[in-house]
């Protein structure tokens, strides 16, 4: 009976780091200004050299670590009563701190560059540029193409997007630990699910093109001189708005106001793709027939704005795209109405929903 | 056409959002006295702990009056004139005519014998309407949460009458100068347990006081109740198991303390929640028949008495599938009769029949579900129970009748109520159910499968 409790969200909105208030906008501006220093200044280099640290970079990534250990710690606190979850985050954190740190700091010891195992083009762009896969010793070169045709995708089609985005990606990783205090910010009005339906494939088109072009290059030995400026051109603008501005800066910067899955649901590349093949894939969140309480937990928890209470009211088994499979929706709903599930067949519920729901 | 629906409630809003459907230029007009939007009533509790906001609980945008084109009429509806077919409303609100209406108005929480006579004693209340819940709000947390209020709280008080549901209370939490330190709640269902569990998040030891041998004995048997109450304790509830209340203590008309069988128990806020009943005490002098509780006498089409007048979801009084009239006090069988008497609304012949009854429900952290025939004594019952314990701690019963099943009550894990019900309609043996038992459980993964123990299946 301890399994599914809810002891951790209770007093959300009694809080005011929890709120839209002035020390939640401090803090996201204080984090924008963090990242900013980052991504565009040398002044953690300093700091980065006196911790025997390597760079900048490396610094980043124990301070990432630390925070999402931290909040891995407070999301214990809060939903450790779900078996799922007290997996699950132990497998991000494991990640992060084993792929996302160590070994990579550990490679260059032994000679090689570092390298991030749990991170696939298009998300690290890096990885399936024309100029990356030379240098990259082969074996690496054809983890960076294997990882992203043959990994992400079908790892989507068989266990859904989660597979990635909630067990895996570093980027979700932070926004379930560090980000956890704030999901329910996450905008699920009309309006906001119309900007995200276009602004997340805007991007996975810039990529697309960005990639295209700098093969195109590549393969025309980098000699027709506007062909080739306008391609690093686009590679260096994508870097900057999306690489930089978009997933960093943004996508963290506004978690205490708007939600911790802003870059996720709005303009991951990677999500992108990762939600196409999880449409035509085995994932869906069941539904059973004619329990919901239209209380509303399941959406306010949703931290990719989906109203998840839409379909439970209609008893609507479903799959939805941008659904990173956190499986939130089903923890706190208070009536077990919801539960994630991978399978093939068709929905079996809907015959039982026939026993109950009286047609009309 | 003019449609009018009284109540803003699940009942009321479905049936306005299917005759929409049918009919674009229908005139709807909505009659609400408690709130401006449609809300889900089942989570004021979680509105109360602060773990949702009221814009949360909306099942719609709020913008879907002004977009489907419902008027709104935020007031009392104090009377009605069938003949003239106009409901007249409470203060300067003009009477609404209406050539179809449905009466949605709702429950009312019941009144209490033992809380007559106290005049104006400050720092009593219920838990069911959103004026009960900024009280309650008041007295222990001082006020909302920081997500605020629900908009418009007082647009119906000029309409309203002394005796309405919706009436703010003032808290004695603000006379008194501080918040509450000791809350009562008297009463042992649903409503109570939620009070109960809200006080106890927000870091006090309520006192759960409880008239009969057992927590909710209409649901639980004294072994699964016992289990359950085991847990509250932990938690810091102190229970009060046969505890007939008798009045209240006050100092300078504030509450100080609840008088019982058992003595007195100290407590400066109070909830008193013993059940719901049907909120149509406006309809006493109307041609409306109404059930011994109150309700609305509705036929299988769900109409009233009254031509052109129907009734739905709590204030209907429907027929049972066991024969009994009275009224169905749940979420789905609301929003069912507000569908269907949407549907009768625009004309067409309807036929409302409940099947199999089933609830679910969640007391603390203990999922709570409950399908078919449970607590009703059957000739020749038969009773199948095991605890499982380890990594979850579960508890089921299985009710069958000369070697069908018939119900079933189920604490600790998640199930699939459609299993369930369809086992009972397929009339299975226990011995096929138990052997199957664990198809029908709907927990989260990674919760390890349910295991029925040999000894009993060899029961079975």
């Amino acid at each position: 009976m301890y399994a599914q409790g809810q002891d951790g969200l209770m007093s959300t909105y009694r809080s005011a780091w929890r709120t839209r208030s002035p020390r939640t906008y401090a803090l996201s501006a204080l984090i924008i200004g963090l990242y900013c220093a980052l991504y565009f200044t040398d002044v953690f280099e300093p700091i980065a050299q006196a911790l025997h640290l390597r760079n900048k970079w490396f610094l980043y990534g124990t301070v990432y670590s630390i925070l999402m250990i931290g909040g891995g710690l407070y999301f214990l606190k809060a939903h450790g009563n779900s078996r799922y979850h007290k997996i699950r985050i132990a497998v991000n954190v494991a990640i992060q701190v084993v792929l996302g740190l160590s070994l990579p700091y550990a490679m260059a010891f032994f000679g090689h560059p570092d390298y991030y195992f749990s991170y696939f083009w298009p998300l690290k762009y890096d990885y399936l540029m024309p100029g990356t896969l030379n240098y990259l010793p082969w074996y690496l070169a054809l983890y960076s193409v294997v990882g992203a045709f043959i990994i992400v995708p079908f790892g989507a089609l068989f266990f859904g997007k989660r597979w990635y985005c909630s067990w895996v990606c570093g980027c979700g990783a932070l926004a379930n630990t560090f980000g956890d205090p704030w999901r329910h910010m996450t905008s699920t009005s009309t309006e906001s699910w119309r900007f995200e339906k276009v602004s997340i494939y805007a991007v996975l088109v810039f990529i697309l093109v960005a990639t295209a072009m700098m093969f195109g290059d590549w393969f025309g030995g980098n000699q027709i001189g506007w062909f080739h400026e306008t391609a690093e051109w686009t590679k260096y603008i994508y870097g900057f708005l999306v690489g930089s501005i978009l997933s960093g800066v943004i996508g963290t910067g506004v978690y205490p106001i708007l939600g911790p899955r802003i870059w996720c649901r709005n303009f991951c590349p990677m999500a992108a793709i990762l939600g196409i093949t999880q449409k035509a894939g085995r994932f869906r969140i069941a539904v059973k027939p004619d329990m919901c309480i239209s209380c509303g937990n399941c959406s306010t928890y949703c931290e990719m704005g989906i109203d998840v209470r839409a379909y439970a009211q209609q008893n609507e088994t479903f799959t939805r795209s941008s659904c990173v499979g956190c499986g939130m929706c089903a923890h706190v709903c208070p009536r077990g109405v919801l539960k994630l599930e991978n399978a093939w067949d068709e929905n079996t519920d809907k015959a039982n929903a026939g026993q109950l729901t009286i047609e009309f | 056409m003019q449609i009018v629906i009284i109540g803003n409630g699940v009942a009321g809003m479905n049936a306005a959002l299917t005759v929409r459907e049918r009919h674009a230029d229908w005139s709807i007009t909505l009659i609400s006295e408690e709130s401006d939007h449609f809300f889900s009533r089942t989570a004021l509790m979680w509105i109360f702990s602060g773990q949702l906001s009221h814009r949360d609980t909306e099942p719609l945008e709020r913008d879907v009056y002004e977009r489907l084109n419902f008027r709104r009429v935020r007031g009392r509806a104090v009377g009605m004139d069938t003949a003239a077919k106009r409901v007249q409303m409470g203060g300067e609100l003009e009477d609404v005519s209406y050539d179809r209406l449905l009466i949605a108005c709702g429950s009312r929480p019941r009144p209490a014998p033992f809380w007559q006579g106290y005049g104006d004693l400050t720092g009593v209340g219920h838990f069911v309407t959103h004026q009960d819940l900024a009280w309650y709000e008041r007295e222990v947390h001082g006020g909302p949460s920081l997500a605020g209020g629900p908009p418009n709280a007082d647009a119906h008080l000029s309409s309203s009458t002394a005796d309405s549901p919706y009436q703010p209370r003032p808290a004695a939490a603000e006379a008194r100068g501080h918040k509450a330190r000791e809350v009562a709640v008297i009463g042992g269902g649903l409503i109570g347990i939620e009070a109960v569990e809200v006080a106890h998040a927000a870091g006090l030891k309520p006192h759960f006081l409880i008239r009969e041998e057992w927590f909710w004995p209409m649901a639980l048997s004294k072994q699964e109740s016992t289990w359950i109450a085991a847990r509250m304790a932990e938690h810091g509830v102190q229970m009060h198991l046969e505890t007939e209340v008798e009045g209240f203590d006050s100092v300078d008309g504030l509450v100080s303390g609840v008088r019982t069988s058992k003595g007195t128990v100290a407590a400066d806020a109070v909830v008193v929640a013993i059940g719901v009943v049907p909120n149509t005490a406006w309809l006493a002098d109307s041609d409306l028949e109404l059930d011994k509780g109150g309700a609305i006498v509705v036929d299988a089409g769900l109409r009233t008495s009254v031509p052109d007048v129907y009734a739905a979801g709590d204030c209907a009084s429907v027929k049972w599938f066991n024969g009994i009239q009275r009224p169905e006090q749940l979420w789905y069988t609301g929003r069912d009769q507000g569908k269907r008497v949407g549907r009768a609304l625009c004309g067409d012949e309807v036929t409302y029949k409940r099947g199999t009854f089933y609830n679910s429900a969640k007391l603390f952290d203990i999922e709570w579900t409950q399908a078919g025939l449970v607590g009703f004594d059957l000739e020749d019952e038969d009773e199948l129970y095991f605890e499982e314990s380890g990594t979850v701690r579960s508890t089921v019963r299985i009710v069958s009748q000369r070697g069908q099943v018939k119900g079933f009550n189920l604490l600790g894990r998640r199930w699939n109520h459609a299993v369930l019900v369809r086992w009972i309609n397929e009339r299975r043996s226990p011995a096929y159910v138990l052997a199957h038992l664990a198809e029908a459980t709907f927990d989260t993964e990674f919760v390890p499968a349910l295991s029925v123990p040999a000894d009993v299946r060899a029961q079975a």
